[in-house]
């Protein structure tokens, strides 16, 4: 029988893998049954496919039989696919003409004490892949260039941090930032906690490295108005003060916007008297010097934070308030300083060694309980703070000169544009909310990342490794990249599409657009072949590759057919 | 007579489903092989439509595997198996068909005997409800005919955009930007479903044989008044036509619509 | 791009950082001490905040590292002397034989089952014996059983050939020896993650001595769907379901106890508690649990909230009090649990069924040999130190070596591979430079 398109000449082997299938299902009543599948038109047994001599042996009646289809009846396809593509490969057919029929571990593994069962079962499995196969469509995972720069938003910590080992790589960065200087957060910063680096140090270092880094291009007093494209190609828009539009191309968008500092109006008096401040507001007067007739600081940690309106702890609060409350006492061994906590986030050996530190250094620490914060009382001579200690099973009180207050950080007031800009989702109090844990840096719009506060709070030293890891990301493919997830895509048939758009709302990698007409179309590079928009579509006009309506109806007729006869 | 063993037909995502079932062969579970799988990407991948030929063509369960979230791969937009699943089991009953024989299970691709649990159970379950009523040599005509008219009906434009928009109409609202309540929804969905399944009824029995109103009436079980509202509705769409007249009663026949 | 990279760990973080490098086109030498690359993260449960199965997300990761072109996987494997300088580092690296070869076996389990000597099972943490040749987990990769020298009988002198007898394809090497090879690599990286401290010496909490005190590794075998008891939560001593668990937090954490256990916070405990009492108490509803603690610290993305699930909605009840005491009832087996409640101020006794000790984070004792082999230093606890970590981020006290994840110190998962990724770049830039330098 010579094939044609619509009836390919399909090759069935089935595996013994020596008593393992062999064992339990009747190989050689399997391959008499293949041949009377129609389509096939060569069937054999063999007693380790997957071995050398074996797959040498599939090559060969590839060959010299003409075969145009692969079905393979033995293990699992998650273990084996592969190596049956290969040979495919060798024997000059498109690898993704083979399917295999599990027979194995989901058959005679699994029915051991029935082999006449498990016989039927494997042979309507291979006629279901029988089936598959003979619709299957060879498929070659185009390879689609990237533009190697790099759009970076943000320069601060994480975003230098970032541009400098992406341009040491050789890539071009465009580093945006919104102020007239780089630096972000840490140009109002004293010390670095948990090890006590000064600031300063570390930004001069940073920006002098940016500055003389010929593959940054700094873009200061600007803003990223849009962002179109897909990942290896993202036009994009940049806005300067007093300077024209400026657009340029890049492949991989990374954002790292930082963030800001809550405020809390009315909480704990702030606002109502200068002498309520927050840790970011002392942090200021250390770096000018100290701070002067004070005797006495009370610190409250969780002011604003881990409360019903912001549930989230802010992570960074507790060290920066013992850092601080350390450095007030060596810079003034007579001020008392004593920090009021709920539960001191002093996690992992620095931070450890850092309360510690500050404990020697007379820093008193005061728990208190959720359901009993402090009380502040500003008077004319100095501001009262009373709070329940259970650790003595008394209220204490505290006449301060200067109340401290450790708030959380929030995200920035530009971040919701962004993640509209982006495709970037938000979690509930606005910081970017990754996709999976296993890829805390990525999320579902592919090519770009986001770093550093933006995504959740967290130090110095943590933003730099983020900064460093959204750059490997960046990073990888860059020049060109390969979807590399097997043969299903989606493809949308454009006579059909009616433009209702329920397939973008629903595509979870954000990899269907409308084009200029208002039609939907998949990007083919980024499609995870999931199958939800083919599933969706009210007008049917999806269809998923290598898992199309034809083929798995196929295989449920073929799986039906046996039974009755047909 | 030989005892009915249930014929079974299941879908296995690729990451977990297809894992798991792995998984219980390495560790050598043994299950009842009963169920023939078919492996997808993602069990967002089944159309009800195609659930529902599944049943149409005789078989006496359908087992759907997923991800419990936690262990899925695709991650957003996961509530999307049940959101069909839950569609193809309205229409299901609507065509007197019982729903049970469609079953969804969560797993993760680690737990082994759970799944072989699962399988032995809905094999179980099915045998309790006895070989389909349209499996074998003589299937009842009557919910064949209904099984394909739920079909049809979940291949119809409206109830596939409603199905498609739930999720986005529920938390995010209309194109007003109002949210639209869980009950507000499920009454319009449920007009919605009863409305098509009987069009598709009508009309996959006038394909067959052209007939009155109160013929159709007599041989779908469903009120005159409603079957004319449907013919009325039909003829304007350019479905159905008046084929003849008898004494006084309008013959109708259905249109073949090409695609 | 010429060069390669020297990856040491083939954990999560390894295997992280492994990926980064091969996806940048970059040559990978992985190399991993046990027979199979996943570690500690292969014998977890679950993931918190996120409850996602472990080994769910872990293996399509040890699947994509195994079989990518870029990066070869060198299991069995440890380093034992670095040469050179960044950019042109040689390293000797002895492999201990699997005496199976991967390429034939077919997984048919006939070894397995032939093999006359036991051993305990590390991977299910003692908890039950296996083979000689075994595989540790049944998702293991490399896809091959391997032979413990120091269990089988052959190697011990019996002479017993059992399992080569048979294999049906011939995939047993008893013969096979040590290999050592000599790599290159502009640099490396160290990924060796971290073990649980052993609170024997804490005699006050009975482990060791009373059966139903675990650590909370050992805990994470006994939940695990693939662990001895197939996920039910049946205790030690008699294997009843353990209703009332204690789980007692700190041990051998913010010690300041001369000699005994460390004084840092071991940051991953609070956590993973919390992730555990949810998972018992979503699996016996009827279930009670107890954590006791000394501060919660739950400051990452979604942490307050998983704790919050637990104590608000699941109703795990949470007592600040560090246990004086873990007593046993010789009869029963069960544990009597001494504490204060020093938010009340009460004294209190709790019988449970099961006690778990949120053992601190140690360092690998391998660490000492291998910072000897790498020539960096190790912390005074025996972390690897990082120089600077502003101004040379992750690398160690030698230029072009470079850590990240446990190996450094205590961190969770999500921190562990953000770090991979960031010494991946790093490594590139190596290389980059490296090649530059020879004009290449």
């Amino acid at each position: 029988m010579s094939g044609n398109v619509s009836s390919p000449r399909v090759g069935v082997f089935v595996c013994r893998c020596g008593k393992d299938i062999g064992g339990v299902v009747d190989v050689p009543a399997m391959v008499e049954y293949a041949k009377g599948i129609p389509g096939v038109a060569h069937a054999e047994e063999d007693a380790f496919a997957c071995s050398t001599t074996g797959l040498e042996r599939i090559e060969d009646a590839i060959r010299s039989n003409n075969l145009e289809r692969v079905v393979v009846a033995a293990c699992t396809p998650r273990t084996h696919e592969a190596v049956f593509q290969s040979a495919l490969e060798r024997a000059g057919l498109n690898k993704y003409l083979v399917e295999m029929a599990n027979i194995r571990e989901q058959c005679s593994w699994v029915h051991r004490e029935e082999p006449g069962e498990a016989t039927d079962k494997a042979k309507d499995l291979m006629r279901m892949a029988v089936a598959k196969a003979r619709l299957l469509s060879p498929w070659e995972d185009p390879e689609v260039k990237q533009n190697p720069n790099v759009l970076v938003i943000g320069g601060g910590i994480s975003g230098m941090s970032s541009s400098l080992s992406l341009a040491d790589l050789g890539f071009h960065v465009h580093l945006v930032e919104k102020e007239a200087v780089l630096g972000g957060m840490l140009r109002s910063l004293h010390k670095l906690s948990p090890t006590m680096r000064d600031s300063s140090e570390v930004l001069e270092h940073m920006l002098m490295s940016v500055e003389d880094n010929p593959n940054i291009e700094v873009h200061r007093s600007s803003r990223v108005k849009s962002v179109t494209g897909a990942i290896g190609s993202f036009d994009v828009e940049v806005e300067s003060e007093g300077a024209e539009k400026e657009a340029f191309n890049v492949g991989r968008v990374i954002v790292a916007i930082g963030s800001d500092i809550l405020r809390p109006q009315g909480l704990y008096g702030y606002g109502q008297d200068e002498r309520i401040i927050t840790q970011l507001d002392l942090e200021g007067m250390l770096r000018k010097g100290g701070v002067r007739g004070v005797s006495t600081v009370v610190m409250i940690q969780c002011a604003g934070s881990r409360c019903e309106e912001r549930p989230y702890c802010s992570r960074i609060c507790c060290n920066t308030a013992l850092k601080n409350a350390q450095i007030l006492r060596e810079l003034s061994p007579d001020i008392d300083v004593y920090v009021i906590y709920k539960d001191l986030q002093t996690y992992g050996i620095e931070s450890s060694a850092l309360e510690l530190n500050t404990k020697r250094k007379g820093v008193k620490l005061i728990k208190y309980q959720d359901n009993k914060p402090p009380v502040v009382t500003p008077g004319e001579d100095s501001i009262s703070v009373r709070v329940f200690s259970p650790t003595i099973n008394e209220e204490m009180e505290f006449n301060a000169d200067l109340v401290v207050l450790s708030t959380p950080l929030i995200p920035v007031e530009g971040a919701p544009e962004i993640s509209e800009m982006l495709r970037l989702p938000l979690d509930d109090f606005g910081f970017f909310r990754e996709v999976h844990q296993l890829s805390p840096l990525e999320f579902a719009t592919e090519g770009v990342y986001v770093c550093g506060t933006a995504r959740a709070p967290k130090d110095a030293v943590e933003s730099i490794s983020e900064g460093l890891g959204v750059g490997s990301k960046a990073a990888e493919n860059r020049f060109s990249r390969r979807r590399g997830r097997g043969a299903a895509f989606a493809e949308i048939d454009e006579k059909k599409c009616s433009g209702c758009g329920i397939c973008i709302e629903l595509c979870p990698y954000n990899a269907i657009r409308k084009d200029e007409l208002g039609i939907s179309r998949a990007d083919s590079s980024l499609c995870g072949g999931c199958g939800v928009c083919a599933a969706s579509c009210p007008e049917r006009a999806i269809t998923i590759h290598h898992f199309t309506d034809d083929q798995l109806e196929a295989q449920i007729l073929a799986a039906v057919g046996r039974r009755s006869g047909k | 007579m030989t005892e009915y063993e249930p014929r079974l037909i299941g879908f296995l995502c690729n990451c977990c489903g297809y894992a798991v079932a792995d998984l219980a062969g390495i560790s050598r579970i043994q299950y009842p092989p009963n169920i023939r799988f078919l492996r997808v990407m993602c069990c967002r991948r089944v159309d009800p439509s195609m659930l529902l030929g599944v049943f149409s063509e005789g078989i006496d369960g359908v087992m759907i595997t997923t991800c419990t979230l936690g262990g899925c791969n695709y991650i957003r937009n996961h509530e999307q198996v049940e959101t069909k699943y839950h569609f193809t089991r309205k229409l299901l009953e609507k065509a007197g068909f019982e729903p049970e024989r469609l079953a969804l299970e969560y797993i993760f691709a680690s737990e082994g005997q759970k799944f072989a649990d699962q399988v032995d159970a809905f094999i179980d379950k099915v045998r309790g409800l006895g070989p389909s009523p349209v499996s074998g040599d003589s299937p009842d005509p009557g919910l064949l005919l209904n099984l394909r008219a739920a079909k049809a009906a979940a291949e119809n434009y409206r109830l596939r955009a409603l199905v498609g928009k739930e999720e986005k109409l529920i938390k995010e609202g209309n194109i007003y930007g109002e949210p639209v309540a869980q009950e507000e929804f499920d009454e319009v969905m449920d007009e919605a479903v009863e409305s098509e399944y009987v069009h598709q009824k009508i009309r996959l029995s006038l394909l067959r044989e052209p007939s009155s109103v109160k013929g159709l009436s007599e041989r779908l079980g469903i009120d005159p008044r409603k079957v004319l509202e449907h013919i009325v509705a039909m003829r304007q769409l350019g479905w159905v036509d008046v084929q003849e007249i008898r004494g006084s009663s309008p013959i109708y026949s259905a249109v073949e619509v090409s695609e | 791009m010429e060069g390669s990279v020297l990856v040491i760990g083939g954990g999560v973080a390894g295997l992280q950082a492994s990926l980064g490098l091969a996806n940048q086109g970059i040559h990978v030498h992985l190399v991993e001490k046990a027979p199979y690359i996943g570690g500690v993260m292969a014998q977890l449960d679950k993931t918190f905040p996120t409850l996602n199965c472990c080994i769910c997300i872990l293996e399509p990761k040890m699947i994509e590292c195994y079989r990518h072109p870029n990066i070869e996987v060198h299991t069995l494997s440890e380093v034992v002397d670095v040469d050179g300088s960044k950019g042109h580092f040689a390293v000797r690296v002895v492999q201990r034989p699997r005496h199976v070869d991967p390429s034939r076996c077919t997984r048919c389990g006939a070894c397995i089952e032939s093999c006359p000597a036991t051993v305990s099972d590390d991977f299910q943490t003692g908890f039950e014996p296996r083979k000689a040749v075994y595989i540790p987990f049944p998702q293991a990769v490399p896809y091959a059983p391997s032979i413990d020298e120091g269990a089988c009988l052959h190697f011990k002198g019996g002479g017993c050939r059992a399992c080569e007898e048979v294999c049906p394809v011939g995939a047993i090497r008893l013969g096979e020896g040590v290999r050592v090879s000599k790599l290159n690599a502009s640099s490396i990286i160290v990924a060796t993650g971290f073990q649980q401290y052993d609170p024997t010496e804490m005699g006050e909490y009975g482990y060791n001595r009373y059966e139903n005190v675990i650590t909370s590794l050992e805990f994470e075998r006994l939940i695990s769907p693939y662990g001895p008891t197939g996920g039910e939560l049946e205790r030690p001593s008699d294997g009843k379901l353990a209703k009332r668990v204690a789980f007692v937090q700190c041990v051998g954490s913010r010690s300041h106890r001369d000699g005994v256990g460390v004084p840092y916070c071991s940051g991953i405990c609070c956590m993973y508690t919390a992730k555990e009492a949810v998972t018992v108490k979503e699996k016996y509803p009827d279930s009670q649990i107890n954590v006791f603690y000394i501060d919660i610290k739950a400051f990452g993305r979604d942490y307050q909230d998983l704790v919050n699930r637990a104590r608000d909605e699941l109703g795990v009840e949470y007592i600040r009090g560090k246990p004086g005491e873990i007593r046993e009832n010789p009869l029963t087996k069960d544990l009597y649990v001494w504490y204060e409640n020093t938010d009340t101020g009460e004294i209190g006794r709790k019988e449970v069924d099961l006690a778990v000790l949120s053992a601190a984070v140690l360092p690998r004792f391998e660490n000492v040999r291998l910072a000897g082999a790498l020539g960096v230093e190790l912390d005074e606890f025996g972390f690897f130190r990082v120089e600077d970590h502003f101004l040379s981020p992750l690398e160690t006290t030698r230029e072009g070596i470079y850590v990240c994840g446990c190996s450094h110190g205590p961190r969770d998962i999500s921190d562990s591979v953000t770090e991979a990724s960031a010494v991946a770049l790093k490594a590139a830039g190596d290389i980059r430079l490296a090649a530059g330098d020879s004009g290449g």
